[in-house]
């Protein structure tokens, strides 16, 4: 259906937390004696103390520390180019061919603001041996979601583009908001932490809507559910940031994207170009590892997803085995979720920015295993790899045999297939317990569009879903995941690999997770 | 020491002299200036990240830090702006692998937009990495060359 609302708005108008683990923050916390009250303060020795909420603000990218919380060496350009074998003399070498028009704007042609941002694209163009750039089609995605205060300078030189009368190309999707004061940390303790934290949330929206952003009912690092409709054309040049909106663009949509970091998305947006590099390129494209998955039943996606990303860091795997999963090699609105765990969970725990499904996603239908590299790898997850990765996942609560507290579904968030499944799952156990409420209140994460379809078709199951303690809402996950004492306080349970890697929220199949959620309790052997 | 010199690409390039920190694990961007990102510390940069056994707790306002590469969230880019606004950056990055997009991106964008340079070279190499030591001094040239001792 909405797809169509965000093409709306596209034919209308003019024709976007630090990452922490749990395990460093903990280690961390040890480190920096507390502040008395969420405000910075002086420590007795005369040393600057990091306010409380800053000691597990966390956002996504990938860390290089191993399920030990040590280092582990891994490194990533994160582009999906690993550049092992770049040799300096050839790269320093390295010129971007311009057109007579990009030439112009570098230049001076459309103004001051445009020519520094083509200044800049063309030198990132040139620091990863870019051929060319090429103009951006269907519709930016920003991860720029952060208003802290870190984020001045960048938001200040947004603003002086906005002033500038510069736009995005086509009106863009963000990220959530770090934070949900009315559904979620509605009390005056969060509310106090998050203004202290976010002092610049609103200098960034109102920087977003200038630049070519809707509303934030549209919101959502999801943004190629057709209740947003932000999802290009196979082949399309985009400049996507989120890692796991790349990863699935990429994969699934087909679309060209490289992992952007904050700032670079929108400087491509309002430049309308982008360096062409990397996953963007046949050659960026071609996998490095065969991963096999050979798993007597369906697999756990967020394992295999962890499994991935560990093993291939940022090379791009070819995967087999999994197309029996989908009925006719079709990704729909009704399955698609399965691969937005496997691959939200590659992008966070290493940092895959495309993945092929043999005989699912566009490239793998269309080239085979054409497309290995020569001397690939290969990787096989079975059920005794599955386990023993599942077997890393530690348990982070301060209190390791206390009861659960709150459940976290829908990293990246929820697609209108999974809130009617959720719904159904849990009220209906309930139902059979002789329950009306869940013994742990869920946070159910969605744009505030996939809620409103759910209420508009399914408005009694909602009803049910609300009375029975499920809350709706469109914030980050891992951020709240990230904030002011969150594990102290919050013994959480998810069903998202990618929130389990940056949190302290443990991790659990679905039907485990609805028995946890029925009876507050973790099952035994669990 | 014997001194040893290394040829990298100088992605922004400079001539400087000083001493070098070293982080033989690839350097968490965002994680290692908690501090001035959410304390109000503006004199200094004492390394926050308690993972990096070599520079934990160390100041690196104004470093020649030596590191493989970066590490961290993908909001590294805005760390990089305000540490060079607040004038605790390090005076420069000698990265042995290549420089990853992240940081790429922040330095680029603070080099052009605020005029604010921290000189940058990369794929000096693994031997780079092998041979320099904390203390040791070090001479960035502008070509990309790099004198170790």
């Amino acid at each position: 259906m909405e797809r169509r609302n965000f093409f709306k708005l596209l034919s209308m108008a003019w024709g976007a937390v630090i990452l922490l683990p749990g395990r460093l923050l903990a280690q961390t916390e040890k480190a920096a004696a507390p502040a008395s009250s969420g405000a910075p303060g002086t420590g007795a020795d005369g040393t600057v103390k990091l306010p409380e909420y800053a000691k597990e603000m966390r956002d996504s990218d990938m860390l290089g520390l191993g399920p030990d919380g040590k280092p582990t060496g891994q490194k990533a350009t994160f582009t999906g180019a690993s550049k092992a074998n770049a040799k300096a003399e050839e790269a320093m070498r390295h010129k971007m061919k311009l057109t007579k028009e990009e030439q112009a704007v570098l230049d001076g042609k459309d103004g001051e603001e445009k020519a520094k941002l083509m200044k800049i694209l063309v030198a990132f163009g040139n620091t990863f041996g870019a051929e060319k750039l090429v103009d951006l089609g269907g519709a930016p995605h920003s991860n720029m979601f952060i208003g802290a205060e870190y984020m001045k300078s960048m938001i200040k030189m947004l603003d002086k583009c906005a002033k500038a009368g510069l736009k995005s190309y086509a009106p863009y999707t963000v990220n959530p908001r770090p934070y949900d004061v009315y559904n979620v940390q509605n009390n005056p303790k969060d509310m106090t932490m998050i203004y202290e934290g976010y002092k610049l949330q609103w200098d960034l929206d109102y920087v977003h809507v200038r630049l070519g952003a809707p509303d934030l009912n549209y919101r959502t690092c999801a943004c190629y559910l057709d209740e947003i409709g932000n999802a290009p054309e196979p082949g399309t040049y985009v400049a996507w940031a989120e890692s796991s909106a790349v990863n699935y663009g990429n994969s699934v949509l087909g679309i060209r994207t490289n992992r952007n970091g904050a700032g670079m998305d929108l400087i491509q947006a309002m430049l309308g170009k982008a360096p062409l590099f990397g996953l963007m390129t046949d050659e960026g494209r071609m996998a490095k590892w065969l991963v096999e998955v050979k798993t007597t039943k369906e697999p756990d996606w967020g394992a295999i997803g962890t499994a991935i990303g560990r093993k291939c860091v940022e090379d791009v795997p070819y995967v087999t085995g999994l197309d029996k999963y989908f009925k006719d090699g079709k990704v729909t609105a009704d399955n698609l979720h399965l691969l937005k765990a496997m691959g939200s969970a590659t992008a966070s725990s290493g940092a895959v920015g495309l993945y092929h499904v043999e005989g699912v996603t566009p490239d793998a239908k269309q080239k085979g295993k054409k497309l290995l590299a020569k001397g690939y790898k290969t990787y096989v997850i079975d059920d005794k790899e599955q386990a023993r990765i599942i077997s890393t996942f530690p348990n982070l609560w301060p209190k390791k045999n206390a009861d659960p507290t709150a459940a976290f579904i829908g990293c990246p968030h929820n697609t209108y297939y999974e809130v009617i499944k959720w719904g159904k799952l849990v009220t209906e156990a309930l139902d059979k317990a002789g329950k009306k409420k869940a013994a742990i209140p869920v946070y159910m994460f969605m744009p505030n569009t996939v809620r409103a379809r759910a209420i508009e078709e399914q408005g009694e199951l909602v009803s049910k879903m609300k009375r029975a303690g499920m809350h709706a809402t469109n914030m980050c996950s891992v951020s709240y995941g990230g904030m002011k004492g969150f594990s102290e306080r919050v013994r959480g349970v998810t069903n998202s690999a990618k929130t389990r890697n940056y949190t302290s929220i443990r991790y659990f199949p679905d039907d485990v997770l609805v028995k946890i959620i029925v009876t507050g309790k973790i099952p035994k052997g669990a | 020491m014997a001194k040893k010199t290394f040829q990298g690409r100088p992605m922004l390039s400079g001539k400087l002299e000083g001493k070098a920190l070293v982080s033989k694990q690839p350097f968490n961007l965002t994680g290692s200036y908690l501090k001035n990102m959410f304390a109000g510390e503006t004199k200094t940069a004492p390394c926050t990240d308690s993972a990096n056994k070599e520079l934990y707790e160390k100041d690196l306002k104004g470093a020649i830090i030596c590191t493989p590469q970066t590490v961290g969230s993908t909001m590294g880019a805005g760390t990089i702006m305000m540490l060079s606004e607040l004038g605790v950056g390090p005076q420069a990055f000698l990265f042995s692998s290549h420089i990853d997009s992240i940081s790429a991106g922040g330095l680029i964008i603070d080099d052009v937009w605020n005029g604010k340079r921290v000189v940058t070279i990369d794929l000096l190499g693994d031997d780079f990495l092998k041979s320099v030591k904390t203390g040791d001094p070090i001479a960035i040239h502008e070509d990309g060359t790099v004198e170790v001792g």
